[in-house]
């Protein structure tokens, strides 16, 4: 783990999960398995405080554990995994965008809670819907759970691993740990609940309250009596399927930009075709013919089969390379096409970092970067000449971009001796290593922007605490009636210049924000890209 | 590289210098004597931010996400210390409502997560039934001593006897500073009680475990 990831996911534990958590994150992500005397004894913390902070750690699939054959259970901290923090408001929006409100509160709930089993989902998103519905509508349980099935049919929620029947005798004792199984089969299977009921608002009439009291007094009481029938049976949110979900929008988008609309639209109908059949590693989407893809075009669209026709081989001859044709079958009536999704990835690396290229370096710079790109390995006279840039300006700008690393040289000697004399230097541009550099730069920034962004709340907080104070007064004085002019009184408890400055903190917080979820969308393309090569055989 | 000039005083590289591209005789740019600044200029600006209603949508659930884990069971906060003066304000400051304690499902986790019994500090009440055990010389005498004083005086220092019994079994240091404290208690009631006897130069001499025999 470098340097740059270690400081950001210390950032994000703390932010989200508080410092103890922090500490103990940090410090299992810095020096590896660690059984828990390890822990307590280089944090210094108390054993309580580091069991309550590994009991969270794993409820959030932050931390395994792992029982060793000599008896005592190793913790490990997954790193990507706390890196993925700063990824969940796209998750969220995602799932809104798919499957509406419903939807996005359950993955929400998933992700704010770890691991939950699915009665308690449903439960507690019908509550939460009913809070903003009108007055006398609640929201059934019915409809959550039909949209539970749904996110489990298309992957995007998956079960936990269970903890294994265990028929001991009770001469052998139970395992220090559990070992965790999950069966492929069963990870999207649904358990048949009967979850029957509606959800409750926070504030109801008196009714409704006895029933609430009863039914809470039930459920304390059910709770140790019968556990619910879905018991043990917890869900995670699958980051996995996400990912393969954002790949598919960046290469849907990426045929867009480059020829239209129509052929993104074939491109994103094979994708979906293949969304549950394909694993999110593979190299292609499984081969498909046209007449499957005629099929499953949308209603709105249309086209005649030969057209189709035309589009699938216009994609398929496109320097791009991200629909390859992999045959023709029936006597050259049906094509056989198919996505190749690592070349698709390296495209939108390379476009990135063509991109950044630009906007660091300017325009020049971006030409000479794209040339070597294309023509491999230059050197500095072809440079030149290729480029059609005056020397001097072609030799700094080489010089510039050698120095950031985005080129590097390559010695090819003509003599045994290496004589610089002697010897062919030529520049090149290693994509995967620069796209490594780049997104180690990525973190970098996402941890100088966090920090930021704590340094300027915490300058502030005096001035954000007296307007937290003075809006609780107004909403008090509001909610027991009070004039307008009193209410004017209290709100000129904050003057102009404090409002103002108050205003570009608001500005600026906001500013921060938005830029890091706009890095983290770089961040996900390199790390797509670099995740695909080392997957090769 | 440039060698070390025999010839003439003039330095001289082993490779043609023109290959890259520094025409003969002209002067070479300068040598870099410290790194980098820190924070160096930028000459290219920034692109703007992307809007739209998706990244606002993602901004506000981003920073409703964070306020939201902050209030969670999950956010195991440092426990600062109490404000000195009791503040006004505090009563319109919204109260933080207890956050629901999280118990774990503790079949799935290494049975040493599970804090042991021992630990708890809830319920030293009922537990007075077994406190019947007396484990040092030193709870004998306090034993001795909290029988002589008033009912209420009792149960206090009982539950806290109680305490530093449940707490001997875990952390040593835990236990010491209720003791001390015990016996301060204990030392401010005698020294109350006994200034009626004054004792004058005997009492402070003797040491806090042979107060009972002060008293008597």
């Amino acid at each position: 783990m470098t340097q740059a990831e270690i400081k950001l996911c210390s950032l994000l534990l703390q932010e989200h999960f508080g410092e103890i958590v922090e500490k103990i994150g940090t410090y299992l992500i810095r020096t590896g398995t660690q059984p828990l005397r390890m822990i307590v004894n280089d944090t210094g913390l108390s054993l309580d405080q580091v069991k309550k902070a590994l009991c969270v750690l794993i409820q959030h699939n932050l931390v395994t554990y792992q029982l060793q054959k000599r008896g005592f259970v190793e913790y490990e901290a997954q790193c990507k995994r706390v890196l993925r923090i700063l990824r969940y408001p796209r998750y969220i929006y995602t799932a809104k965008t798919l499957y509406n409100d419903t939807g996005e509160l359950i993955v929400e709930e998933l992700l704010l809670n770890g691991k939950m089993t699915m009665s308690a989902v449903v439960r507690k998103v019908a509550d939460r819907l009913t809070e903003t519905m009108e007055d006398g509508k609640t929201m059934d349980y019915a409809d959550v759970s039909s949209t539970f099935v749904r996110l489990a049919d298309t992957h995007f929620v998956q079960r936990c691993p269970l903890v294994p029947e265990a028929a001991e005798t009770p001469e052998v004792p139970p395992p220090p740990a559990p070992t965790l199984v999950i069966n492929e089969k069963d990870m999207y299977a649904v358990p048949k609940l009967n979850l029957v009921g509606k959800g409750k608002r926070r504030r109801s009439c008196d009714e409704d309250e006895n029933h609430e009291h009863k039914a809470k007094k039930h459920k304390k009481d059910g709770e140790d009596a019968e556990p619910p029938p879905d018991d043990g049976i917890y869900w995670q949110v699958n980051i996995d399927r996400f990912h393969q979900h954002f790949r598919d929008q960046g290469i849907v988008s990426a045929v867009a930009n480059r020829m239209d609309q129509t052929s993104s639209e074939i491109v994103r109908t094979m994708l979906r075709m293949s969304e549950v059949t394909t694993s999110s590693s593979a190299p292609y989407t499984q081969p498909l013919s046209s007449n499957e893809i005629f099929r499953s075009l949308p209603a709105g669209y249309n086209i005649v089969k030969q057209v189709l026709d035309q589009y699938l081989t216009l994609l398929a001859d496109d320097p791009l390379e991200f629909v390859g044709k992999s045959g023709d079958s029936g006597g050259g009536m049906y094509t056989v096409i198919c996505t190749d999704l690592h070349k698709a990835l390296a495209s939108l690396a390379t476009a990135t970092l063509e991109s950044i290229v630009e906007e660091r370096f300017g325009s020049r710079c971006a030409r000479i970067f794209r040339l070597l790109l294309r023509k491999k390995h230059l050197e500095q006279k072809q440079v030149e000449d290729f480029a059609m840039i005056p020397a001097k300006e072609a030799k700094d700008m080489l010089y510039k971009m050698l120095s950031e690393n985005f080129v590097s040289l390559q010695e090819i000697p003509k003599t045994p001796d290496h004589a610089p004399s002697r010897t062919f230097y030529l520049y090149t541009v290693n994509i995967l290593s620069s796209a490594r550099m780049l997104l180690h730069r990525c973190y970098k920034s996402v941890a100088n922007l966090i920090e930021r962004r704590q340094y300027e709340t915490k300058e502030n907080k005096r001035l954000l605490e007296k307007s937290q104070r003075v809006e609780a007064i107004l909403a008090s004085m509001q909610a027991t009636g009070a004039e307008d002019v009193q209410l004017q009184e209290i709100e000129e408890m904050i003057t102009a210049p404090e409002r103002q400055q108050l205003e570009n903190l608001k500005r600026n917080v906001n500013k921060i924000d938005a830029s890091e979820n706009q890095v983290d969308e770089t961040i996900f393309v390199l790390e797509s890209f670099i995740e695909s090569t080392l997957k090769k055989p | 590289m440039a060698g070390s000039g025999r010839g003439r005083g003039r330095a001289a590289f082993t490779f043609n210098i023109e290959a890259i591209g520094f025409a003969k005789g002209a002067s070479l740019p300068e040598v870099v004597c410290k790194p980098p600044p820190l924070f160096p200029s930028t000459d290219n600006k920034p692109v703007p931010l992307k809007t739209g209603e998706g990244e606002d949508y993602m901004l506000a659930l981003k920073q409703d996400l964070r306020g939201t884990m902050k209030k969670m069971p999950y956010f195991l906060a440092v426990e600062e210390d109490r404000e000195a003066i009791e503040r006004y304000s505090k009563k319109y400051l919204e109260i933080e409502k207890e956050r629901a304690a999280w118990t774990p499902d503790w079949r799935r986790l290494p049975r040493e997560m599970k804090p042991s019994k021992k630990t708890k500090k809830a319920g030293t009440k009922p537990k007075k039934a077994k406190s019947s055990e007396l484990k040092s010389n030193l709870d004998v005498l306090k034993k001795i001593e909290e029988l002589e004083k008033k009912d209420e005086e009792e149960e206090k220092s009982e539950d806290e006897k109680d305490k530093t019994k449940d707490k001997e079994g875990e952390d040593d240091e835990e236990a010491e500073e209720p003791e001390e404290y015990d016996e301060e208690e204990h030392e401010e009631e005698n020294d109350y009680i006994s200034s009626y006897f004054e004792d004058g130069d005997d009492f402070g001499a003797g040491s806090d475990d042979n107060m009972d025999e002060a008293t008597y």
